[in-house]
């Protein structure tokens, strides 16, 4: 017969209490026991994944993070010591700066010892030149192929990027992180020095100070491959997986003489000048690209020339309009300018092919070595017509070179037009044969590689209106720019001298994110050029890019007295036109007697998606268009603290099985309280 | 269930049930028969159903070697091949591991 009881007894009910309280103080310790063991990481930047058509490229750790002992790299017999003779294997590698090169990330790469890399990101011991990026960039979707000026492809006359070491374009099987933050990296040095240092070339001792990264990436193989996944999980699964997103944001563009918005394809009695130049950059690492040289001299060039040029279009307007366009994604395959020329082609867009005059586009222009700016033009579709640049270069600090007849032209956004169609145009630069540039695509291409330098004693704003040497020299080009888009717009040249552009516009750079904190961006340091993936935190455009168009906006646009709600719907304000403007309620200056009221203005300034066209059509295999996405991924962090054998682990364990079994079989007379017979019945 | 308060003939009963059970695709139920009828029909002493029992606890057996074959073979395949299959590995599979191939 079983035996029934009437309920729990009142010592197994204190015990159960006991019990809760126990288990509820340890859920209450048990986060700070973890804060007592493991020290996080949070300055920290990953290098993630990309897929192309063929491979895959960038770092990728386990999924529950790859772990390994510290160890500083700073001589060759550290080296060694990672690789061969240390005892503890596998290491986490902390790599000063001047070891960052390509031979020692492929002995890296090849070792099975190195479970993951932090790199150390500062000047000192950095070398003379560093470039991540390949010898000759977006080779295969430029203009020259086999069918197109064979014997200029694939930089067989002229090596643009000699100084690249394809690093970014490698494929690690071991995260590689970046330490940005110099107190965080004392933190790690000084945990290695505690614990890791070898004493009289004797092994270092348990317990030893280990580091784990997280950086697990959902992408692998190729973009056609992730695409295929991402679209079984989307179809089949009840929760589904994306596994990678195409690279996206949009292209700022704008003209002289509004164009209408809504009117698709070909514009009528448009002659239009287009000038460009590129928005973007990268670098090894996750959306670090300051970009100085490589971006940012173009941005600023092109923003100083549409400056200089509006009061003179206003007052004897040329009768070609000009188009200025801002393209986004250009490191990874032409994203920006591929997809503008796709739209133009398929009469998406406001003008298309037919209504483009010719091309100027400004590469990078940073780094002028005495007085020459040179211009680069295609070999194979040589107009004899090509753009007027003496009479645009007189009374200037610089000059104006052609490079041999044979060269072809560097990377640049032309380069895809010409792919369409046999357009006149230009390309300048600072360079003739190979860039300037030594930190081409590099997170030390910066505003030092440019050599912005402010003397000592200027305060922040100060330093705002400052004319760095820099800044003249790009005001300089600029003013060439400008003058010789009107030239070519067909202006009269007895307007050139009234063109200039004005140096302080540098400001843009040293201290955007002081405006740019203006626009929701609550970043801080100097701006990342990285494209970037579609919808973001602070919305769905780019912050560089939102902030390229607001300039423009207010470089080109003009103050309107809409109310806030009239400013949003324009439509419903007859003397508006949407389709000729877009509306920007903005705040005003801040002044002594005027606290910033906000304003409607309005301005020709357009955003254009700019995602590769292969994503649109579906080929992800494509070899026109580009096709690099960038993988998902759920959590990247990391973390140091000290590691002890597995010994003590499974000793900790038995000892713990040991007191629970202990406890266990004595546990009456361990929790015996006051008994009271309980209340049963048989 | 306890084998022992059955009759035997219901034991040959149950027994046939799960060998003709496991035809459909259900070698479970094979491995079952065998697990729990094999006391049965070789350790007891010798009873009338028993050599029909001890038949089927055979067949059964046979089936699942066969089963057990045939799946690891296959099970070895796919994961040793399914990477380089690329697009008809992916659409065999069920859970595609992220990040690798």
């Amino acid at each position: 017969k079983n035996c029934v009881s009437g309920g729990p007894a009142p010592d197994e009910n204190s015990s159960m209490s006991r019990v809760m309280c126990v288990s509820a103080a340890a859920g209450v310790l048990s986060s700070s026991v973890e804060q007592k063991i493991y020290v996080e990481l949070n300055e920290t930047v990953p290098c993630v994944r990309l897929l192309n058509a063929t491979h895959q490229i960038g770092c990728q750790s386990s999924i529950s993070g790859d772990t390994g002992v510290l160890h500083v790299l700073e001589t060759e017999s550290d080296l060694d010591w990672i690789l061969s003779s240390g005892p503890h294997p596998p290491y986490m590698v902390i790599m000063e700066t001047a070891f960052f090169n390509r031979s020692v990330m492929m002995r890296m790469k090849n070792s099975s010892r190195v479970a993951g890399v932090a790199v150390i990101v500062s000047k000192t011991g950095l070398a003379d030149n560093f470039s991540p990026h390949t010898t000759c960039p977006n080779q295969n979707t430029g203009v020259y192929s086999a069918s197109y000026g064979s014997d200029l492809a694939n930089c067989n006359v002229t090596m643009w990027n000699p100084l690249g070491n394809g690093l970014s374009y490698e494929d690690f099987a071991f995260p590689v992180f970046a330490l940005k933050d110099e107190n965080q990296t004392q933190v790690i040095r000084k945990c290695y020095q505690d614990h890791n240092l070898r004493v009289n070339g004797s092994a270092p001792q348990y317990p030893l100070c280990a580091m784990q990264l997280f950086s697990h990436m959902h992408a692998a193989t190729d973009t056609v491959t992730c695409m295929r996944r991402t679209d079984l999980q989307n179809r089949f699964s009840i929760n589904p997986e994306v596994l990678c997103d195409p690279l996206s944001d949009f292209n700022v563009w704008t003209s002289t003489r509004p164009l209408n918005n809504s009117a698709k394809g070909h514009a009528a009695n448009e002659s239009v000048v287009i000038a460009a130049t590129r928005l973007d950059g990268r670098s090894f690492f996750w959306e670090q690209a300051p970009s100085a040289e490589g971006t940012v001299s173009g941005i600023v060039t092109l923003l100083a020339t549409i400056q200089a040029l509006s009061p003179v279009t206003q007052e004897a307007p040329p009768p070609r309009n000009i188009f200025f366009s801002f393209f986004q994604g250009e490191a990874f395959d032409y994203i920006g300018s591929s997809k503008m020329v796709y739209d133009m082609e398929r009469n998406d867009f406001v003008i298309d092919l037919n209504n483009v005059h010719s091309m100027l586009e400004i590469g990078q222009v940073g780094l002028r070595r005495g007085r020459s700016l040179w211009m680069h033009s295609d070999p194979v579709s040589r107009q004899n017509k090509s753009v007027d640049t003496e009479s645009a270069a007189a009374g200037l600090n610089l000059t104006v070179d052609q490079p041999s007849v044979s060269q072809p032209l560097p990377p640049s956004s032309f380069q895809r037009f010409l792919r369409v169609r046999g357009i006149p145009g230009l390309v300048l630069a600072d360079h003739n044969t190979s860039f300037n540039n030594r930190y081409y695509e590099s997170l030390y291409d910066d505003a030092e590689n440019l050599n912005v330098t402010y003397p000592p004693d200027l305060s922040p704003d100060e330093q705002l209106v400052y004319e760095t040497d820099a800044a003249k020299s790009l005001a300089e080009v600029a003013t060439l720019v400008a003058r010789s888009l009107y030239i070519q717009a067909g202006g009269e040249k007895k307007n050139l001298n009234n063109i200039t552009a004005d140096p302080k516009i540098w400001f843009l750079h040293q201290h955007v994110s002081d405006c740019v904190r203006l626009l929701w961006f609550l970043g801080s340091g100097p701006p990342q050029f990285y494209i970037g993936l579609g919808p973001r935190i602070h919305g769905p455009v780019h912050s560089v890019t939102r902030f390229v168009q607001y300039i423009l906006a207010n470089l080109t646009g003009t103050v309107t007295n809409l109310t806030e709600s009239q400013c949003q719907n324009p439509s419903e304000v007859n003397t508006e036109n949407k389709d000729l403007f877009s509306y920007f309620w903005v705040s005003g200056p801040a002044s002594v007697n005027n606290t910033g009221e906000p304003f409607c203005r309005s301005a020709s300034v357009r955003l254009s998606k700019a995602v590769s066209p292969a994503f649109e059509l579906l080929e992800y295999g494509s070899p026109n268009y580009s096709i690099i996405p960038q993988s998902r991924w759920k959590s990247i962090r990391a973390r140091i603290f000290p590691m002890l054998t597995l010994g003590v682990g499974v000793a900790v364990l038995l000892l713990s099985l040991l007191v629970t079994y202990f406890i266990s079989s004595k546990a009456e007379l361990l929790f015996s309280s006051a008994r009271e017979t309980p209340a049963t019945t048989y | 269930m306890n084998l022992e308060r059955i009759p035997n003939e219901e034991k040959l009963g149950l027994s046939r049930r799960y060998y003709l059970g496991g035809f459909a695709f259900l070698p479970f139920l094979w491995l079952v028969n065998v697990l729990w009828f094999f006391r049965e029909a070789f350790l007891k002493p010798t009873y009338t159903e028993q050599p029909q029992i001890k038949s089927y606890v055979k067949k059964s057996a046979l089936g699942l070697i066969v089963w057990v074959a045939v799946l690891t073979t296959w099970i070895t395949i796919f994961q040793h091949f399914r990477a380089q299959w690329g697009e008809v590995g992916d659409y065999l599979s069920f859970t595609i591991p992220l990040g690798t191939a």
